[in-house]
């Protein structure tokens, strides 16, 4: 099953997008903010990260600019609830391969992963 | 057509010094003591004024005037505090046609007081009709609109007056025709650096509508209960006035500080029974009990922070630039209690402020939220100047479309 790093500050999220992703894929790591998220793509190397933008400490754009810089192949959907197309624009600039607004049904979540990660 | 919030600040002064002077003639003849709780411009849709009169039982007075300024005022006594109005007027109390000629008459002096300071600001005549008594329910005390006219922005003016130690309001709502207030906004101001393009304004508050819409869709589509926006609208006040936008009552929400073109503070924010129903419906499972549990919290956390950008994002798709926000912070307090700090902040740099103001509700269960934005007014100004009126139905971004 594909490995899934899970980014959001927001626990209710988190455990939105667990329920929705367990069953066909692997989470490896949830964590709340873009250095964590960083930190635990480097150690555990998964096959997709799903990123949120507006976290603590550190967004979830300058994360997937840096995940990118060290991985270039490195597939990451932003998972947010910013719907600006300048944000949208600044998300392709950082490398990221998709993007999804929240609030999500279970069937975009599903199709947006399925375009990055194809099983 | 522009208008500088010098003259923004002198017309909601002079409400406020025709709301004191109401106040007093009224205290003078009563006896009763009153004193002037809120004065503020609103731009609102026509149809939307008096909305916040709920379902209340009014009695009052309806005047037109005409002159240097045209429209109409009301004043209105919630109806359970006229048998002490009346009783205060003709000692021993008064029946029928006489408690209605006495209200009549009392709504005659206030309101005379309230019209005449305009007046001499003006340094014209503002002539008004007799005095028509009304006892009505809810907005409903408030003009028709004319036909075709129900969705037309106006410029009210809104004060509402507390009777002190008793938990009885009186309003006063002035509605000037537009045309004309604009006019005499515009002649008498500097339409100099810190003029505001006042029809930019209402194209502005037309996009906060489609921005409540999709804060509303969003909650719909989080917990599966049908929302409905409601009333939108842009007012403008004194610092000190501004945590009086919010009720006494406790609030739970959200608050987030936002940067960008414009920038400054929003709020989310639920009753307390309304932020229960809410996150409750947002939860896989019932919890027990009737506090608010850390599961409810990030909950309600979550769904401000979506509402929050549902609120702002056609802002920045329409202006084309981005408007940031920090994490949302949960608050708990009295309202007042919650906006008074974001007040002072913005405070700092300003002595008036606009505020941005929205509600949802829903018939399904009990629940109703509020939305009120405070933008720094000079970001706010630069927002205004830099909106293109012909982009501004264009409020959503299609991601698909940037990720082919």
């Amino acid at each position: 099953m594909p490995e899934v790093l899970i980014a959001d500050d927001s626990e209710f999220m988190r455990n939105l997008l667990r329920e929705i992703l367990e069953e066909d894929h692997t989470i490896v790591g949830e964590v709340e903010n873009g250095v964590e998220a960083v930190e635990v793509y480097k150690e555990q190397a998964p096959d997709l990260v799903m990123m949120d933008i507006v976290m603590p400490i550190r967004d979830g754009i300058e994360a997937t600019d840096d995940i990118k810089s060290s991985n270039p192949d490195a597939n990451v959907i932003m998972c947010t609830s910013v719907g600006q197309e300048e944000k949208m624009k600044e998300a392709v600039r950082a490398g990221a391969d998709g993007y999804i607004t929240k609030p999500f049904q279970k069937p975009s979540v599903i199709e947006a992963i399925e375009d990055v990660v194809p099983s | 057509m522009r208008v500088d919030i010098q003259s923004l600040g002198t017309f909601n002064q002079l409400a406020h010094e025709g709301a004191t002077q109401a106040t007093e003639s009224l205290s003078q003849l009563t006896g009763i003591d009153a004193v002037v709780d809120i004065t503020k411009i609103t731009l609102m849709s026509r149809a939307d004024v008096g909305e916040e009169l709920g379902d209340d039982e009014f009695v009052g007075v309806q005047f037109d005037f005409d002159g240097a300024l045209q429209g109409q005022t009301v004043l209105v006594f919630e109806s359970g505090s006229v048998g002490t109005l009346i009783e205060a007027l003709v000692p021993g109390g008064a029946d029928g046609e006489m408690a209605r000629s006495g209200v009549a008459e009392i709504g005659n002096i206030m309101m005379s007081g309230f019209i005449d300071g305009w007046a001499d600001y003006l340094e014209a005549t503002i002539d008004h009709s007799p005095p028509q008594y009304i006892e009505r329910t809810g907005a409903d005390v408030l003009p028709e609109p004319p036909a075709n006219e129900e969705d037309e922005q106006i410029f009210v003016f809104k004060s509402s007056i507390e009777w002190v130690g008793e938990s009885v309001s009186f309003y006063i709502y002035m509605l000037p025709e537009y045309d004309p207030l604009a006019g005499l906004m515009s002649e008498l101001g500097d339409p100099g650096q810190d003029a505001i393009p006042v029809d930019k304004l209402e194209v502005f508050n037309d996009m906060t509508t489609q921005g409540t819409e999709k804060a509303a869709q969003n909650v719909e589509m989080m917990t599966g209960i049908e929302t409905t926006a409601e009333v939108t609208q842009i007012s403008f006040a004194a610092i000190e006035d501004v945590p009086k936008q919010i009720g006494t009552e406790t609030y739970v929400g959200t608050v987030v500080e936002f940067t960008g073109t414009p920038s400054g503070y929003l709020m989310v924010l639920f009753d307390e029974v309304s932020a229960r129903n809410v996150a409750d419906a947002l939860m896989p499972t019932d919890a027990e009990g009737t506090e608010l549990t850390e599961a409810h919290k990030s909950a309600i956390e979550e769904l401000g922070n979506i509402m929050t950008s549902g609120f702002v994002d056609g802002w920045a798709n329409v202006l084309q630039t981005s408007v940031e926000h920090t994490p949302p912070e949960l608050v708990h307090d009295m309202g007042r209690a919650i906006v008074d700090p974001l007040a002072a902040q913005v405070g700092q740099h300003q002595e008036h402020a606009f505020i941005i103001e929205s509600t949802m509700k829903t018939d399904e269960i009990e629940f109703q939220s509020e939305i009120h934005a405070l933008p720094n007014e000079a970001e706010l100004r630069a927002a205004l100047e830099a909106l293109d009126v012909d982009r501004a139905d264009e409020t959503e971004a299609d991601a698909e479309q940037l990720f082919k």
